[in-house]
């Protein structure tokens, strides 16, 4: 306790975890694919297909890391993702002249259920457990009502963005590091991000300091919104076309928080980053085909990620508990 | 000279409490004003109202000479008030720069420039003589530390007011010093600087006025060279006694049912006393006194670390709040809904918890001493007020809570009761209730520790009170002591050697 002082601390913890769970996890694919001899999984075209399993995890955890950061939690997540994936067919209709008003629509939609999240937890004072959950539930059923009439199928020219690439990385990749690296940027050097680490650290002494906290819970549930939608838009160009339970199967809302808190990012907020969030996808997308390799049954898949998580965010407890002892 | 401050009319209502009456103040630029009164006097909420944090009922806030209206704590601020809380609002995770910066970061265009501000934190960490790195996280500091890292991040803002409520409550002889090095600095640069504290050597050493809150209420303010300690402890104190306590016991108390020897603990030092059959003790102290720490202690929940404790002469651990619970001393939390109550379950729900916390796994929950019938009579022989025993504890007044909760250890057969403040927002009526059940819980052999910050309750139930002061037993008096004696005691005023205390 007294050494940390004397030397400059650590000031960003995340890092060496994201670190060591992103070499884990890589450690881990390399030494089932030497195993099982499916030696082209680590050639080029094997690496790009372990980080594209990322693409759709990663983008609703950026968001996700945002409201948990910020001491909030999102949960509606999972059924924004299928609402905007099944929004963006029926807009599209297969037409390529009508990609960009599906986005703009698509997005002013999570704009709009951020707005309301955001405005439930910071301005209504209502557990965002509840809050979430219910703008969730409402957000389904609306969709599995009126899925009769929602149909449709994303432009072929937007399928690019699933499976077109430039020299060999695909868009979807670039997509999901250039929006990571702005994820980072806006919380490590921007006066939004200092503020989303005060509120979610200390929400007392953040209002005492000035800070409008109402606003930067607001502006964080936005900012998970929109990357639920990011993420919907990427299934919807993958799957040609979206179906309400798209979310919901992928169990998007429970394993972004996974992944999250994985990373170590804290659930009470105030501690963590994205650079971490990212490892526990990374993670979770090497256990997913290393499983795959090991033709692991599915069942026993889901029991192994289930211990795995809890072993991580255990190791982070005992972790901090040296670090503050 | 135009006041820095000038607070006029400032009163503040609460539902059942009139938390400041017509209250004026004012603050010199260059001055240190200090404010006194006991707990409860006031002080807290009139900053909070400066803060920003409370809007006043009724009153003028000027600010040399300018009427201000906050309505947030950032407004406050911009118009150069800073207030050092005295729980402290850092972030534990993130750097001793970035704490500095909350909330007025130096950016441009939404971007941090994070080398700047770690210049002007190392600059004004320097300005305070602070040795730290200002990249250090705060979790690896020091309370001491981070309490000179809020001074910073007051000095950032070039305040023209500072606030400091209890500044050094959570600082050693050392850290103490330094602070009030620091604020005869800042007074020289023309800071106006109003000090909160009840550690009257700090006040004597540093005040150049001195403001006297109680009962919501001013009862001076004086130059410091008017206001003698004698003066300010009277001003702190004077009320009259009520007349609902119960009379004192007829028989001199008994044998010893409980001694603590030599207690320690962070919290606490040193502390011995005795309790005896018949005995009702009383513990008074300021906020940061050790008092709560000691009723803690005694019922298992923060055990001390040293010392030994002895109930009927023989030696008892008391480390969890079950091993004292099954050693008969019974637990009356001052914070009943938090810490006593489950406030949606009946009333014999929350009388029976004891007992059936206690129970074997295997008790049927409605037989025997559980039964419904067996613990309503307990209840109506309290005279617990409620339609139906059935009925949520939630919805009674605090008398009642508090007396179900008397019920709850007097089932469990409890030989010592330790109570925190036991008639805290409770009205006149159930007060006198209660002390009476106090007196005949003692009068029927059984003892009885009470924490209390209401100096006329402890001197009108106890028969005995100790003081404590910084974590010690600063002295003992008997019955009949006034508020002064205790006041004297519990700002360290008598600091006896500690042999004499435990003769």
């Amino acid at each position: 306790m007294t050494t940390d002082a004397a030397k400059p601390g650590p000031a960003r913890s995340g890092l060496p975890i994201s670190i060591l769970l992103a070499g884990l996890s890589i450690g881990f694919f390399v030494v089932v694919a030497l195993a099982t001899g499916e030696v082209s999984q680590l050639s080029g075209q094997g690496i790009v297909g372990l980080l594209q399993r990322m693409v759709a995890l990663g983008l609703v955890s950026i968001g996700q890391t945002f409201v948990i950061l910020v001491g909030s939690i999102d949960l509606s997540v999972a059924a924004l993702i299928s609402a905007v994936a099944v929004l963006a067919s029926h807009i599209m209709q297969g037409d390529p002249a009508m990609i960009l008003p599906a986005i703009l629509i698509c997005l002013g939609l999570c704009l709009a259920v951020g707005l309301v999240n955001g405005a439930l937890v910071a301005y209504g004072g209502i557990n965002p457990l509840i809050a979430t959950l219910g703008t969730g539930l409402i957000i389904q059923g609306v969709l599995a009502a009126s899925f009769g009439v929602l149909q449709g199928a994303v432009a072929r020219e937007f399928q690019v963005i699933a499976y077109g690439g430039l020299l060999g990385v695909p868009y979807s990749l670039l997509l999901l590091a250039v929006l990571s690296l702005a994820a980072g940027f806006v919380l490590d050097r921007t006066l939004f991000g200092a503020r989303i680490y005060a509120v979610g650290g200390n929400p007392d002494g953040a209002r005492l300091a000035g800070i409008r906290t109402e606003r930067v819970t607001l502006s964080a549930h936005v900012v998970a919104s929109l990357f639920a939608g990011a993420s919907g838009l990427y299934l919807a160009a993958r799957l040609q076309s979206g179906t309400p339970w798209i979310g919901r199967d992928g169990i998007y809302d429970l394993e972004s928080i996974a992944v999250t808190v994985i990373g170590g990012t804290i659930l009470a907020g105030g501690k963590g980053g994205v650079a971490g969030t990212l490892a526990g996808v990374l993670l979770f997308a090497s256990l997913d085909a290393g499983f795959n390799m090991l033709g692991v049954d599915a069942f026993l898949k889901q029991v192994l990620r289930g211990a795995i998580v809890i072993a991580a965010v255990a190791v982070h407890a005992i972790r901090t508990k040296e670090h503050v002892a | 000279m135009t006041a820095a401050l000038s607070m006029s009319g400032i009163s503040k209502a609460f539902p059942g409490v009139r938390a400041l009456d017509n209250v004026d103040f004012d603050c010199l630029p260059g001055e240190v004003h200090a404010i006194c009164g006991e707990n409860g006097a006031g002080k807290s909420t009139l900053m909070k109202i400066l803060g920003g944090s409370y809007r006043p009922d009724a009153g003028t806030i000027q600010l040399a000479g300018t009427t201000v209206h906050f309505t947030h704590p950032r407004q406050a601020a911009e118009a150069g008030i800073s207030i050092i809380h005295q729980e402290l609002s850092l972030l534990p995770h993130r750097t001793v720069a970035e704490n500095i910066f909350m909330g007025r970061e130096i950016a441009r265009r939404g971007l941090l420039d994070k080398a700047a501000m770690r210049r002007k934190a190392a600059q004004l960490l320097g300005r305070i003589g602070a040795e730290i790195d200002p990249q250090a996280l705060v979790s690896s500091l020091s309370i001491a530390m981070q309490q000179l890292v809020e001074i910073a991040k007051a000095l950032l803002l070039d305040a023209r007011i500072i606030v400091m409520d209890e500044p050094t409550a959570a600082l050693d002889e050392r850290g103490s010093r330094t602070l009030l090095t620091l604020v005869q600095n800042l007074r020289r640069e023309g800071v106006s600087i109003v000090y909160i504290s009840h550690r009257m050597p700090e006040v004597m050493a540093i005040a150049d006025r001195i403001t006297i809150l109680k009962d919501g209420k001013k009862v001076w303010t004086r130059p410091r060279d008017a206001a003698p300690v004698g003066e300010i402890v009277r001003a702190m104190v004077g009320r009259d006694l009520d007349d609902f306590y119960p009379a004192p016991p007829s028989s001199p108390p008994g044998a010893a049912l409980l001694a603590v020897q030599d207690g320690t603990n962070a919290a606490v030092q040193d502390v011995a006393f005795t309790v005896r059959a018949g005995e009702i003790v009383g513990v008074a102290g300021l906020e940061d006194s050790g008092k709560g720490a000691l009723a803690q202690a005694l019922v298992g929940d923060a055990p001390f670390s040293s010392g030994t404790i002895t109930l009927r002469g023989k030696p008892v651990t008391l480390r969890a709040p079950r091993q004292a619970t099954a050693a008969g001393i019974g637990y009356l939390p001052g914070d009943r809904k938090r810490e006593g109550l489950a406030l949606h379950q009946s009333v014999r729900d929350n009388a029976l918890l004891t007992l059936r916390s206690m129970a074997g796994l295997l008790a049927r929950p409605q037989g025997g001493a559980f039964a419904s019938n067996v613990i309503d009579g307990k209840l109506r022989e309290m005279d617990v007020r409620a339609a139906d025993f059935g009925q949520e504890i939630g919805t009674l007044s605090g008398g009642n809570q508090q007396k179900a909760i008397i019920v709850r250890w007097l089932a469990q057969a409890s030989d010592i009761l330790v109570f925190v403040e036991p008639t805290r927002g409770i009205d006149i009526a159930a007060k006198a209730a209660i002390y009476e059940t106090m007196r005949s819980f003692a009068d029927s052999g059984r003892g009885i520790v009470v924490v209390s910050s209401d100096m006329p309750e402890l001197i009108g139930v106890a028969d005995r009170i100790l003081v404590m002061h910084r974590g010690r037993i600063s002295g003992e008096l008997p019955r009949g002591a006034s508020e002064e004696d205790i006041m004297h005691l519990a700002l360290g005023l008598a600091d006896q050697p500690h042999r004499e205390v435990h003769a």
